[in-house]
This record gives C-alpha cells, structure tokens and sequence, in this order.
C-alpha cells in the first residue's frame, strides 16, 4: 500500500461519472431473469387483449379505453414499481447500500443513477408491447404515437415516484400496489379533484388529447399531461436524495 | 469507565483526557457519544480518541459495537455527543468519507459482481486515480487476485470478508474501520491478516478492529478499548487486560458423589472465598485458581468422595466484561 501521504488529497468523484457508476451498478443489479419474464408477460396480456379487440371492430373509445385502463392503469406502473422500488430498495433491504453510500459522492446522483437504470429496464418492457397493442387495436392512427408519448411519460414519472418508495418506505412493494390499485384505480375515480392526484390521470389525458377519444377523468392539455408527470418525477428524486443523505444506513 | 488495571464497577465517564488512547493524534474522537433506539439505548455516553496503529475495540455481541462503528462513519447520526474522523464530521462532511475504509459487519455484498469488479467500482467511486490497477493491488493483499473474475457469490465466507477487506483498502484510506474482519477466516489468512493491519497501522493509518474473540485481540495489538453494554468500560493495554482475566476470582461447578464433606473440606483449606451447594453440585469461588486446582482432586480423594464433573462458570470474556461492568 501506498504511503499514508499520498492519500491525502481530497478525492471527489464528480456528478456524472457518480451517475454512471450507479446506473451501471444498480442496472446490473436489477437485471434478473424471473423479473423480466413475469414483467413482460404481464405486458403481453395488453397486447393480447388489444389484438382481440381489434379482431372485434372495435370502437376508438374501446381501444383506447383498453390502452389507459390495463395498460396505463396496470403494467406500466406494476413494472415501473418493480424496478423503481428496487433500485434502491433492494440494496436498502439487503445491506449493501453501505457500499454506495459510504462515498465521497453527492446523493442525488446514486437516485438520479438508480432511477435511470430502473427506467432503462421498465421502458422496453412496457413501450413495445404497449405500442403493439396500439397497432392492434385497429382504431386509428393516432393511438400508436400518443401510446408512446405517454408511455415514456408514465415510465419517467412513475420510476421516479417508485425510486423514492424504495428509498422511504421498507415494504415498497405493498405500499406501490396500495397506491396503484387503491390511490389511482379506486380513490382517484371519485372525482375529478381527487383525480388530479394520481399520475394515471396525466397519461389518460394524453391518450385521449391526442386521439380524440371519449374518456372520463382525462380532461388536462396535452402540456399539462406532459409536464406535470415529468415535474413530479424531479420533485420525487430531489426528495429521494435528500432522504438517503439523512437516512440511517445499516 | 477503567483504565486498566484495575477493575472497577462502572464509573461516570473519565473525562475525555483520561479516556484518550493515543493522546494528541485523534484521528477518531468520539465525544461523549450516545445512541438511542426508541427506549432501548445503544451506545451511552461513550468518550475516547484513537489516533495512529492498531487499536482494537473488545466486547460481546450486541455490546454496541457495531452501532459505535456506524456512528464513526456517518451511516447513522449520534442521539447525543459529538463524532469526529479526521478533524470532521462523517455524517455531513463528503470529502471525509474518501478517507474512511469500512469493513461493515454483514455479509452482503453485490453477488452479480466479480471480486475484481466489486473492488474496482469502490476504487472508481473514490475517484481513485488508476482503478484497475488498485482494485487489482488491494485483491493481492488479500491473496484473492487468482480468483479475482469469479462472482463473489460463489466466494466462502472467508473469501467474501477478503473482499471486505480490500474493498475498504483500495482508496488508501488513513482511517480504517473493521467490524469483526477476521470472522469466517481460516488460521493462516487470519494470521495474514491480522499482519496486514499492523502494515497499516505502521504506516500512520489509524486502524480500528472490532471483535469479541479475546484470543483474536490478543494478537490485534497492545491498545484495547472493552466495550459492555453501549458503555465503553476500559481502555488501555491489552497484557492489563489479560492479567486482570487471571488475577480476578475464578468460579466453578463441581458434581461430586458427597458435597458437604468436599465443601467443608475446601472451606477448611482456604481454597475458596465464596461457595453454594445445591444438591450434589458446588459452585465455588476462587482468588488463586492454581492452587485450587492442584488441591481440589487430592481433597476428593481424601474425603472419600469422587469427582463426576467439573467446568468453569467464568473462562470467558463474557465473565471479564461482568467483572467490568458489575466488579463481580
């Protein structure tokens, strides 16, 4: 080892190259077999549901009722939570945050990191097999690019959110199922006040916005749609890394 | 808190002249440090300076160890009291945990990762200045290069904690933290290890061990910090604390075919300073254990009774922490 002396200036690793090592690391980390197997299959039952609706003939309102109930309502945010809340989580539960954490390096970088890696893996899972089923619902062409837009939106957003569960909260998985089946699918349809509270409501206004169908509780612009999910997703890692700053590490 | 010798009962903490190690150079202070958990406290009112070498933190499981080794660096805020590691505080101050090598006390590591590449990100996230290179010279000091490609989950416990190890040295560090570092190794890469340390300490780092293997701090080195029940009992050298183990009274049970004759006997002899009889077992008390034991057998024999069993209730460091904490 090297003499005490040449150690002690003072090391830094700078933002960027933090985020990276993270993104890697986590990316890694996330990337198992039975996750991207469930997940995907999840995925599939939209496309399959989207390709039997347009079997059918079915209506724009259908189709892209289908699209913002399972696949907005469901898989994007049931896989964002898998992956969001186990970026951080994970190593949270398992112990091992000690070996990022212990660092001379920022903390917003490690959730900016983890958040992306999260992201990387839900994108591909959810935007393909959403965008087919929007091919597959035969009901116009609008519906395959307002399915994208919204679905990089939701993605963005809901990782973001998912990311600081896992930083906040020990049973992130239960409380992201509770926000997703009792916040978003129940409590949020009582009206459109409520309603502004769920993410849900914002790709549903995109989807609708752009195609032109006739859905309920999508009433926002298109701006609105787009920016506040994005916002939020700023607001849910500066609070994620000032968590991790003052959180207990085991 | 006791400076060794002698053994005392617990005292209010020694003033934090009183308590320092190594004084003038503390590279740790901690400073009347506590710790709660709810009601359930931790670390109570802990004071003492580390500075350069090899100093070894003694106590049981779940004396508090751990959470002191957590506080130190910065993973979680003393209740009460101050931390300091090279002049700053580990919780809020960046630069200062580049300085630190920990070897944290739970097995996880990341599995998915090579010993080589689970030691170069450590190197790259202290912005080391040749990752690979480093990552590469910390694995030999751990004798772990030849298998450095492997996945450290299929590594032994043994090897994992060797990659603990290197993990906490590869940035260099002048402050080194180890949290029971020689669990799980075999003899001779305990051995090894235990020599690394020294290294280190030699150098000028200030090498902090936790264990609560007596034998093992033996070797660790002279400075002993004991630490029972969150509060830090004893510092000073290691040979006081050992002569203390043998000078202080020694207890044993005995199983014996008739225990009155043989009590009355070893009452009649001086061998014992305290004795309890239930049933056909003796429970006894001794100042002077080599006596006891060259007399106790000759005794039995002459009082026509037979010997069935017989342990020592106290060849432990638990019983030397009682002895610390309580002074019985």
């Amino acid at each position: 080892m090297a003499q005490i002396e040449e150690t002690t200036a003072l090391r830094r690793v700078p933002p960027a190259t933090a985020i990276v090592l993270c993104y890697r690391l986590i990316l890694r980390q996330l990337l198992t077999p039975g996750r991207i197997v469930v997940l995907t299959l999840l995925a599939l039952v939209a496309t399959v549901s989207a390709f039997a609706l347009g079997v059918a003939d079915a209506s724009l309102d259908d189709g892209v009722g289908l699209l913002a109930g399972l696949g907005f309502g469901v898989v994007v945010p049931v896989v964002c939570l898998v992956f969001g809340g186990a970026a951080i989580g994970d190593l949270r539960d398992d112990k091992t945050l000690v070996y990022v954490w212990l660092r001379p390096i920022d903390r917003w970088p490690v959730v900016v990191g983890a958040a992306a890696a999260a992201a990387t893996l839900a994108a591909p899972i959810t935007l393909i097999p959403l965008t087919l089923a929007a091919a597959g619902t035969g009901v116009g062409n609008s519906v395959v690019p307002a399915t994208l837009l919204a679905g990089v939106v939701g993605v963005v957003a809901y990782t973001a959110v998912f990311t600081l569960f896992g930083v906040v909260l020990k049973r992130f998985i239960v409380w992201g199922l509770a926000y997703i089946l009792i916040m978003e699918g129940f409590v949020a349809q009582a009206g459109p006040g409520v309603a502004r509270f769920a993410l849900r409501k914002y790709t549903r206004s995109i989807l609708v916005d752009i195609t032109g169908a006739d859905l309920d509780l999508a009433d926002f612009s298109l701006a609105v749609g787009v920016i506040t999910p994005l916002v939020v997703a700023v607001v849910a890692v500066a609070v994620a890394a000032w968590r991790l700053r003052s959180m207990d590490i085991d | 808190m006791t400076t060794l010798p002698p053994p005392n009962p617990l005292t209010p903490p020694a003033p934090r002249s009183q308590a320092t190690v190594a004084p003038g150079d503390g590279m740790l202070a901690v400073d009347a440090v506590s710790k709660f958990y709810g009601s359930v406290v931790a670390v109570s009112d802990v004071t003492f300076d580390v500075g350069p070498g090899v100093t070894a933190l003694l106590g049981p499981n779940g004396a508090g160890k751990s959470t002191l080794f957590r506080m130190l660096c910065g993973l979680t805020p003393p209740s009460r009291g101050a931390v300091r590691v090279l002049g700053c505080d580990p919780r809020d101050d960046r630069d200062v945990r580049g300085r630190i090598g920990l070897v944290p006390q739970q097995d996880a590591l990341f599995d998915h990762l090579s010993a080589s590449d689970f030691v170069e990100f450590a190197a790259r996230s202290h912005a080391v200045h040749d990752p690979t290179q480093a990552a590469q010279a910390a694995l030999g000091e751990v004798d772990l290069l030849e298998v450095g490609a492997k996945p450290v989950g299929q590594f032994s416990k043994g090897m994992r904690q060797r990659v603990k190890v290197a993990t906490a040295l590869v940035n260099d560090p002048e402050v080194l933290i180890l949290d029971e570092p020689l669990t799980g190794l075999d003899p001779v890469q305990r051995r090894r290890m235990i020599e690394l340390f020294h290294r280190l300490g030699d150098d000028g780092r200030c090498v902090l061990v936790s264990s609560h293997v007596l034998d093992e701090v033996a070797r660790l080195g002279s400075r002993v910090l004991v630490i029972a029940q969150g509060r830090l009992v004893a510092t000073g050298d290691y040979r006081d604390l050992r002569e203390l183990m043998d000078h202080r009274p020694h207890r044993f049970r005995i199983e014996v075919s008739d225990p009155r004759r043989v009590a009355a006997a070893l009452v009649d002899r001086g061998l014992v300073s305290g004795l309890t009889l239930d049933g056909s077992v003796i429970e006894v008390e001794t100042l002077d254990v080599d006596a006891f034991g060259r007399q106790l057998l000759p005794l039995v024999v002459d009082a026509g009774a037979r010997v069935t069993e017989m342990r020592p209730l106290d060849d432990d460091l638990e019983s030397v922490f009682r002895y610390l904490v309580e002074g019985r």
